[in-house]
């Protein structure tokens, strides 16, 4: 009776140590498009494992290995590493605000992310845009490059190591489109209706 | 009469087997509801590994063309379906605006493509496993079919 009143705590403790390290830890990419006036939605939901199993495969366009070329960066004395590494070392705060008479941009640095928001005021929907990128996430994506792309298969690593966030969000009259990384594998999903 | 036996178990035996091969890879499930008055109704289940055992049997020069234009993408191919497999189940991507409803959802191993529109309700439900096997198996059709 003793050994069973000492081993059953230990018993639940190990059962319960085993479930959570068996909880899922799935990352999802989510992608929500909606335009209300239209009645239409879109709703893409993502494991990110499988996002870094596939991308490498893909060989299309300026897609390859995992990389895409962006243009002629390192012609340009444009390296990207370099100002990454500055700006994550670089005091919190605003680093470039534009305004002008149909938009208004701000990139800053907060909380360990690269923010970015743009106001479209010239175009017809007045459109809204944030982007927000963690450091690691804006790192990887210039790691194991030759200055002239940019590493989606690092990014998508990092991204399953970042924590809950809104990539990017974008708001006008017309439609929201909103792109976010978390652990639900569904951003909730209407039943089929059988008629 | 313990021949007989012997023979009628060996035959039992050779049944359960083959019936536990083409199960092995699950089941595809088409359903088609036709919203019409006089619409069709049909609903089919089929062991999934009949399909690539079945293009086995289908002429090379038929899949030619579908193997041709897949042959490019088998790379993702061989990488998207492994990893699908490993993903657990659940709402891949949904589609819905006043005339549709699509949704396409990974379930107990199988894609599933629902599509709800004003004419009819179709339910398809493959064996990821099984797809696999079939797409490999156009993909590999004959390509010296031309010599």
């Amino acid at each position: 009776m003793r050994i069973i009143k000492t081993a059953l705590p230990l018993l639940v403790v190990f059962l319960t140590g085993t479930m959570v390290m068996g909880a899922s830890s799935d990352r999802y990419l989510h992608i929500r498009v909606s335009n209300p006036g239209q009645n239409e939605q879109v709703r893409v939901n993502v494991p990110l494992a499988f996002a870094e199993k596939v991308i490498p495969a893909i060989t299309s366009g300026e897609l390859r290995n995992g990389k895409v070329h962006v243009g002629h960066l390192s012609a340009n004395s444009v390296n990207l590493k370099v100002i990454l590494d500055a700006l994550k070392t670089a005091p919190e705060g605003e680093f470039v605000t534009v305004q002008e008479n149909d938009s208004d941009v701000r990139v800053a640095k907060e909380h360990g992310q690269l923010i970015v928001h743009v106001v479209d005021k010239g175009s017809k929907d007045k459109e809204n845009v944030d982007v927000t990128i963690p450091w690691d996430v804006a790192l990887a994506l210039s790691s194991d490059t030759d200055g002239d792309q940019i590493n989606v298969e690092a990014a998508i690593k990092a991204l399953e190591n970042a924590g809950d966030v809104t990539l990017v969000s974008v708001t006008s009259q017309a439609e929201t489109v909103r792109i976010w990384i978390d652990s639900s594998s569904t951003a909730e999903h209407t039943s089929m209706l059988k008629k | 009469m313990f021949l007989l036996a012997k023979v009628g178990i060996g035959i039992m035996g050779t049944v359960v087997a083959g019936g536990a091969m083409l199960c092995s890879e699950g089941f595809m499930h088409v359903k088609v509801h036709e919203k019409q008055a006089d619409g069709t109704n049909f609903s089919i289940v089929l062991p999934a590994a009949l399909v690539p055992m079945t293009l086995k049997f289908v002429p090379n020069r038929k899949l030619a063309d579908a193997s041709a234009k897949l042959r490019p993408y088998m790379p993702v191919v061989d990488a998207a379906i492994p990893a699908l497999e490993d993903c657990p189940d659940g709402v891949l991507v949904e589609v819905t605006d006043p005339g549709e409803h699509v949704l396409i959802a990974k379930r107990g191993g199988s894609i599933v493509v629902d599509v709800n529109d004003g004419n009819d309700v179709v339910h398809v439900a493959v064996p990821l496993r099984a797809a696999h096997s079939a797409i490999r198996e156009i993909a590999a059709a004959n390509d010296t079919e031309a010599f």
